[in-house]
């Protein structure tokens, strides 16, 4: 499947980036459906995060007083960036014809660069609010990603392979991951609730608290990318913890066209990463924010010593496993 | 789980907002909305501009037979208020002795123009 | 970090109405705040003072938008008390539930603000959903969502049908279900808990010493209650509790408020079955006699204080308001050291703040005490002459 033509098509179109545009878009939406309909409201419209995207990119980019221009453009841009280039390596209908072996740290990484550009654009501003906001948004990162490494290692050790496509496959010939490593499940949630800095994690844009945080001084096109970016993060982390713990788009049975294993395996895909977002949108409606000071805690006394303690129980499994 | 029962409960039920204007919002007999002047019953005796606290009635020339109480008087004066400041504070409509003056139910009405009045 | 200056207003997403706070920050912990008030002045005092008795209460109303029933009642409660007029008791019981329908609407309100600061904005939704009955409640009764004009000098402008009192008889037993809810609300929510409790701890000596009224005090376990220690209204002939709480942080300000709603309700009931029936006002004479008075309210924000002169005319001499939230900023001074910048809207919602309230003229002594709270004077910063050492209120 090296064909160049059906790898470009494979990245621009479908399931690439103009697929992840319009998913996440639609994603975005119906979380916001969702935790409106929760709390009683009506919602906004199914076209509501297209509405707002042009509309931001029409608005006046004002720069502030001595802050670097380029490095202001830039900075979202690279972000945009590092999130499109993690979803090429999720699967999405079937193995990502990109796959090779480390792809999960690189999707990792790239997903991790995103967090720092907040904390780039928070120092760069000169301006108090975003100033304490990027290391909020820092602090946080050291806090979450720790744990959010160990439970997304787990499922590598487990199934034998660095590898998104190869776990996948791993559960295919067996189980889901997650009747083995519920407790990873859990923590890995969290760990993504955080990553995308929704409630009861959004401390570096906490609006009562910094106005925006980081993303103070932003406005017009830097703004929706900055923004875009966060929407595209949640398919990207759903779509994750759907392949690594929920199966991927697999169905346990071959259907005879080979074409209609792709389809049905795009439809499961779709479901899981809906479910997953379910979850979140849940955990988003039930809590309020918490300090950073109290997540410090949190975090470091419960949420990674669970994570610890699912990878000393997977690597027990193993071993019991060899030797039987 | 208090919150997360309501939560679930939430979701399977209907949205408490009310679509307005598509759906109409339910106004009470007793609402003060815009003013409104009955010409047949008002005798003219100024008391709605006197209570007024935000001064927007002005009497202005109007001379009309009016009955009241049994007598026939001729009035000379009537009232005229400026429609878009007035408070609807309903202080008109209690003092008035013959009901002339009074807030409907509609609502009071905004707009840009200070000097449209309601006679 | 070092030191840094972390301007909160005067126009901030954590605050309604513009206050100046300038927070000095050393990393995240507030070494000292710095307070400037008085944004919305509005000369209302003045203004009060060439308006009869007639047409001084609705300007008297839009004091505040949330206490507007407090302010009036105050005025016309100490305008009756220098005429000497005896408000007949149907009128006082009206007065009564549109005073308790506004507390619980204020409390309501601050329930969902409090929330939201804290990033909750389920809780938020979910209250002011249920205010919604209280509002359709007023609305019935006095024609108006905010702003009831409900009170003249001698009784209240219009009366209650049987049909108003049954249908807000019949909004109570939801009302007192969600109230019920939200109590445990309060006491399960791990994040509510983790925000609210220890934060901003005020002991009773403190609330004393600095003057902090109404449910930022009785959460400190100071009892006062001017409905109980000084009765005004129908407030002696119901049966009521006062609410006080021991923690003294904002944890238990947010449960003296929950209590008073749950009192609220029980007022209402009371007044609305045992309403007597009678005339609903007296005719009040054109002027005044000479006199001052000092009316005191218990506002849903605490202790509201109007000093009235009158001197013989239909207009008074002096009227002067010394709102509830006034006397509690220098509490948030006090509570907002060595708290974190996170803690920052907590606190100052904890008080419940109400900023048009708030904007009279104040002349305090400024002394360098770290922690305390340099209160300017007159919206243009300038401090009036001879403020040195000078105490006004």
């Amino acid at each position: 499947m090296t064909d160049p033509v059906f790898i470009l098509l494979y990245i621009v179109l479908f399931p690439g980036f103009i697929f992840l545009f319009v998913y996440s878009l639609f994603l975005s939406f119906l979380d916001r459906k969702i935790v409106a309909r929760m709390q009683n409201r009506v919602g906004p419209p199914f076209y509501q995060p297209f509405a707002d995207l042009v509309k931001m990119l029409a608005k006046e980019v004002i720069d502030p007083d001595g802050v670097d221009r380029a490095l202001f453009d830039a900075i979202p841009l690279v972000a945009l960036a590092a999130v499109m280039t993690a979803f090429l390596y999720v699967p999405v209908t079937g193995y990502s014809p990109l796959a090779f072996p480390g792809d999960l740290v690189v999707v990792l990484y790239l997903m991790l660069i995103p967090t720092f550009a907040l904390f780039l654009l928070g120092w760069l501003s000169r301006n108090i609010f975003s100033t304490i906001g990027g290391i909020r948004a820092a602090t946080q990162m050291f806090i979450y990603e720790v744990p959010f490494f160990l439970a997304l290692l787990a499922p590598a050790i487990m199934a034998g392979t660095w590898s998104i496509s190869g776990i996948v496959a791993w559960q295919q010939h067996n189980t889901w991951l997650v009747f083995f490593q519920p407790i990873g499940f859990v923590v890995a949630l969290i760990c993504l609730q955080a990553k995308l800095e929704r409630t009861p994690f959004d401390i570096p844009e906490a609006e009562t608290e910094i106005v925006a945080g980081p993303l103070t001084e932003l406005t017009g096109r830097r703004l929706a990318f900055i923004h875009l970016t966060t929407e595209l993060s949640l398919v990207v982390g759903s779509a994750l913890i759907a392949a690594l713990f929920l199966g991927g788009p697999m169905i346990p049975w071959t259907l005879s066209p080979s074409w209609l294993n792709e389809v049905a395996g795009f439809c499961v895909f779709l479901v899981k990463t809906l479910a997953v977002l379910l979850i979140l949108s849940s955990i988003k409606v039930a809590t309020g924010r918490i300090r950073i000071d109290q997540l410090n805690d949190i975090g470091w006394k419960y949420i990674a010593s669970a994570a610890l303690v699912q990878v000393g129980m997977v690597l027990v499994i193993n071993y019991l496993w060899v030797t039987l | 789980m208090s919150v997360l029962s309501e939560m679930i409960k939430n979701l399977l039920s209907r949205p408490v907002t009310i679509l307005y204007p598509l759906e109409q919002v339910p106004i009470p007999v007793t609402f003060r909305g815009r003013v409104a002047i009955t010409d047949e019953k008002c005798i003219g005796c100024s008391k709605c501009s006197l209570v007024c606290p935000a001064q927007v009635i002005t009497m202005i020339d109007g001379p009309r037979e009016v009955e009241f109480k049994g007598k026939n008087l001729a009035r000379k004066k009537r009232p005229q208020v400026k429609l878009y400041q007035c408070i609807r504070c309903g202080l008109c409509e209690r003092h008035c002795p013959t009901g002339a003056i009074h807030l409907e139910q509609v609502h009071g009405g905004t707009g840009t123009d200070r000097e449209v009045v309601v006679t | 970090m070092p030191e840094v200056v972390i301007p909160i207003g005067p126009q901030h997403p954590a605050l309604k109405e513009p206050v100046n706070f300038r927070i000095i920050a050393d990393g995240e912990k507030i070494v000292r705040l710095e307070l400037e008030l008085s944004y919305t002045h509005r000369g209302i005092e003045k203004a009060a003072e060439q308006r009869n008795f007639i047409r001084v209460l609705p300007l008297l109303e839009r004091v505040c938008g949330i206490c507007s029933h407090s302010h009036a009642t105050v005025f016309a409660k100490g305008i009756e008390e220098i005429m000497q007029l005896e408000v007949p008791p149907r009128a006082q019981y009206i007065r009564t539930i549109i005073a308790e329908l506004e507390r619980m609407h204020s409390h309501l309100l601050w329930l969902g603000v409090a929330a939201h600061e804290i990033g909750f904005n389920t809780l938020f939704m979910w209250t002011w959903r249920d205010r919604e009955a209280v509002q359709d409640t007023l609305e019935e009764m006095s024609g108006n969502r905010v702003h009831y004009n409900m009170n003249e000098i001698g009784g209240v402008r219009c009366d209650l049908n049987p049909a108003q009192v049954n249908a807000a008889l019949s909004r109570l037993p939801s009302l007192e279900e969600r109230i019920k809810k939200y109590v445990d609300m309060v006491n399960d929510e791990e994040t509510l808990l983790l925000r609210f409790r220890g934060v901003g701890r005020m002991s009773k000596e403190e609330a004393l010493k600095y003057g902090a009224v109404g449910p930022t005090a009785r959460a400190s376990g100071v009892d006062y209650d001017v409905r109980r220690d000084d009765p005004y209204l129908a407030y002696a002939e119901v049966p009521w509790n006062v609410v006080t709480d021991t923690e003294g942080d904002v944890y238990g300000r947010t449960r003296v408020r929950i209590g008073e709603l749950r009192e609220s309700v029980q007022i209402v009931r009371y007044c609305l079955e045992n309403i007597p029936a009678g005339p609903i006002r007296v005719d009040a004479p054109k002027n005044a006699p000479k006199g001052e008075i000092l009316s005191r309210y218990e506002a849903p924000r605490g202790e509201l204080a109007h000093y009235i002169r009158t001197n013989g005319t239909d207009k008074v001499e002096r009227v002067d308001i010394r709102t509830p939230t006034l006397a509690n900023w220098t509490s948030v001074a006090m509570c907002l050291v060595n708290q974190n910048i996170a803690d920052i809207p907590v606190i100052v919602a904890a008080i419940d703040p109400c900023l048009s309230c708030t904007s009279r003229l104040t002349v305090t002594n400024r002394q360098n005490r770290p922690g305390v709270a340099v209160v300017r004077a007159a919206p243009n910063g300038r401090s009036l002459p001879g403020s040195e050492g000078e105490e006004k209120l």
